[in-house]
């Protein structure tokens, strides 16, 4: 089965790269988007099977990101989590209303953002990747 | 520009000294005071409530109204106005009372010089738009503080996000194996990464409690489970510094009736502190048991082997933003927000925090947290005997989740959020709100206990389904109310209060779990 696709849509070119690693290393293909506009654009060109989504973003945030796709019936589908740094109810009700699976609180949890993935995807449980080297820990 | 006179309302019911007040004024320009004279507190009451006043001129003993309540009245139907209070020479200590009560000044009749009248309402007016001024300054102070914490806090955690997302990516060797050293110096890192997400953590939750958000869902909740959560949890940094840490609990602990997340936040920010100041070789226990002054409750114990705190420090380490100044106790001690949070959530949760300790011979901290019994909760209800033998209504309220995924957090302060409009819905000396009755697949239970036969239950039911409506639709939930009726549990002649309430507890906790198990099968 080929792997699944995810476009990391967020401004922080670092919180992107270790979100991209982090995924590969789980055996996701992934696809990259640094402001709301090229968030769009890169979803509709490559069609993936998720978007992990900022909200506070140039060129409009997350939410205009997910009301865009709304409007496209085929982007509409695919599933949203966001994750965010803003903090309160209201960013994470707002999320959800306007269509997200879920709301994650940076700095996220690699084992929560991992579950909450393959919970959205449908994918069963899978353990974390042991750790390669744990020698020399105190 | 030509000045607005003065708006003095007299509140006195005896002529005579009214008059001699109006005469006071008879040397002013007219247009600088304006009198309104009032013979009653009602009447005055309606006026204030009008507005236009600048000052009330209040006696203290009126047909309609006497001492000190006056003063309360004329404050609660115009808050924003000073008010002077005119009394004769026999009471003066009430007087003095009414100054506590938020009077600006009070006035001995009899002993007023004309001229001094006057310029004591100008001073009075303008020592209160003084302190309102500070008080309005104070309060946007804290405001700004508050925000200005919150939002330094939430433009933290980006960089602190790429941070530990590499530090793992490295740890995990994603990027190629690592020697013993490097993966040594990462684990410093990352533990570093996280302590700092503690404390930005901290200062978002004492920004949350300063603006009441702070969100706690009682429920019954497990002691032991707790300590064994939180003594494997920080078991491998206790063992890193060689302190043993372990725990030691009566054999059956009775439940508490607390937030099982806040009680594990409690331990945490305890067993950890007991780490920092816990040389090697130390020894930390957590124990809990009945407490033994009040067996209402249960009192947990986190003692250390560690350097201790003086004695007359030991209130004051509760302290919002407390640091020591104990040399020996120097290093990288946090935001000094931890005890604080820890005091902040025991006493919301009905308990009490202190610590007993003397320099170099540890310390131990105690907490205590009241004991869920069905009884206790429902005797409020129940108190007055003639209530005994009412019968009982069980109203359900039943919370589902339109939304996905939801964070604990999230869930918490919506469970809060439904909690504060039931409990205006609620009668508050015939109705309880019970805490959480434990999980039901996927939705939400709240179960209101009434005292009233299934026709007001079934009107109870409709007006809190009514209520919540809006906040539900609001919040992207669905509710549904329903009721089951517990016939007359009558109290048997030879039973006390206190065994009855028993065997209405028993009855009712019988139908929240037959309603408990139901929506377990329907959900499952």
């Amino acid at each position: 089965m080929p792997n699944k696709k995810i476009l990391i849509v967020d401004d922080d070119r670092d919180v992107q790269q270790g979100m991209n690693l982090r995924l590969k290393a789980n055996q996701y293909d992934t696809c990259l988007a640094g402001d709301a506009f090229s968030g769009v654009a890169e979803a509709r060109r490559s069609e993936p099977d998720l978007i992990l989504l900022d909200l506070g973003m140039p060129a409009g945030g997350g939410f205009l990101v997910m009301e865009r796709l709304k409007m496209i019936p085929s982007l509409a589908v695919i599933p949203v989590i966001v994750v965010s740094a803003r903090h309160g109810l209201e960013n994470q009700k707002r999320a959800l209303e306007s269509g997200a699976k879920a709301f994650l609180q940076k700095p996220v949890d690699d084992d929560q953002l991992l579950a909450v993935i393959r919970q959205t995807l449908g994918e069963p449980a899978r353990m974390k990747k042991p750790a390669l080297c744990n020698q020399g820990v105190v | 520009m030509k000045e607005k006179p003065l708006q003095v309302l007299l509140v006195e019911d005896n002529a005579g000294d009214a008059r001699l007040i109006r005469e006071m004024f008879i040397n002013e320009r007219p247009d600088s005071f304006e009198l309104t004279h009032l013979l009653r507190m009602s009447d005055a009451e309606t006026q204030l409530a009008k507005g236009g006043a600048d000052i009330v001129l209040l006696d203290m003993g009126l047909p309609d109204g006497h001492g000190l309540d006056t003063v309360r009245r004329a404050h609660a139907a115009a808050p924003g106005v000073p008010v002077i209070v005119l009394t004769g020479l026999d009471d003066e200590a009430l007087a003095a009372e009414a100054l506590k009560e938020g009077a600006q000044d009070y006035l001995i009749k009899g002993q007023i010089e004309n001229r001094a009248l006057p310029r004591a309402l100008r001073h009075a007016i303008e020592r209160h738009r003084m302190q309102t001024e500070t008080d309005l300054i104070r309060i946007n102070q804290m405001q700004f503080k508050d925000e200005f914490l919150s939002h330094v806090s939430h433009e933290l955690r980006s960089p602190l996000s790429a941070i530990r997302q590499f530090v793992t990516i490295l740890l995990d060797g994603l990027a190629g194996e690592l020697k013993p050293a490097q993966h040594e110096y990462m684990e410093i890192v990352l533990r570093n990464v996280k302590q700092l997400q503690s404390m930005i953590n901290d200062l978002l939750e004492v920004t949350r409690g300063q603006a009441g958000k702070l969100t706690i869902e009682p429920q019954r909740a497990s002691i032991s489970d707790a300590i064994a959560y939180v003594v494997s949890t920080l078991q491998g940094a206790a063992t890193a510094k060689g302190i043993t840490l372990s725990s030691d609990n009566e054999c059956v602990l009775p439940s508490v009736c607390a937030d099982p997340t806040r009680i594990r936040q409690i331990l945490i920010i305890l067993v950890d502190n007991a780490i920092k100041f816990t040389p090697a070789d130390g020894e930390i226990k957590v124990q809990a048991r009945v407490f033994d002054k009040d067996p209402r409750l249960v009192v947990l114990e986190v003692s250390d082997s560690g350097c201790g705190i003086s004695p007359d420090m030991t209130e004051r380490i509760f302290e919002r933003l407390f640091q020591t100044s104990d040399p020996s106790l120097e290093g990288r001690n946090g935001l000094g927000l931890g005890l604080y949070i820890c005091k902040e959530l025991v006493t919301r949760q009905g308990g009490q925090i202190w610590a007993k300790s003397a320099l170099g011979q540890g310390a131990v901290f105690s907490v205590t947290l009241p004991i869920f019994s069905l009884p206790n909760l429902i005797s409020p209800a129940f108190s007055k005997e003639v209530r005994a033998d009412r019968p009982v209504a069980i109203v359900v309220t039943e919370i589902g989740s339109q939304s996905g995924w939801l964070s604990d957090d999230v869930r918490a302060e919506q469970s809060h959020g439904v909690r504060e409009v039931l409990q205006h819905c609620l009668h508050s000396d015939l109705d309880v709100l019970l805490p959480k009755m434990g999980a039901a697949g996927g939705v939400e239970l709240f179960f209101v206990i009434a005292l009233t036969d299934s026709i007001g239950g079934e009107a109870i039911s409709k007006r809190i389904r009514e209520r919540l409506q809006e906040h539900v639709q609001r919040a992207g939930l669905t509710v549904s109310t329903s009721y089951q009726f517990l016939p007359p549990v009558k109290r048997k002649s030879t039973e006390s209060i206190e065994e009855h309430l028993e065997r209405l507890g028993a009855g009712i906790q019988e139908l929240i779990d037959v309603e408990t198990s139901s929506r377990m099968v329907v959900n499952a």
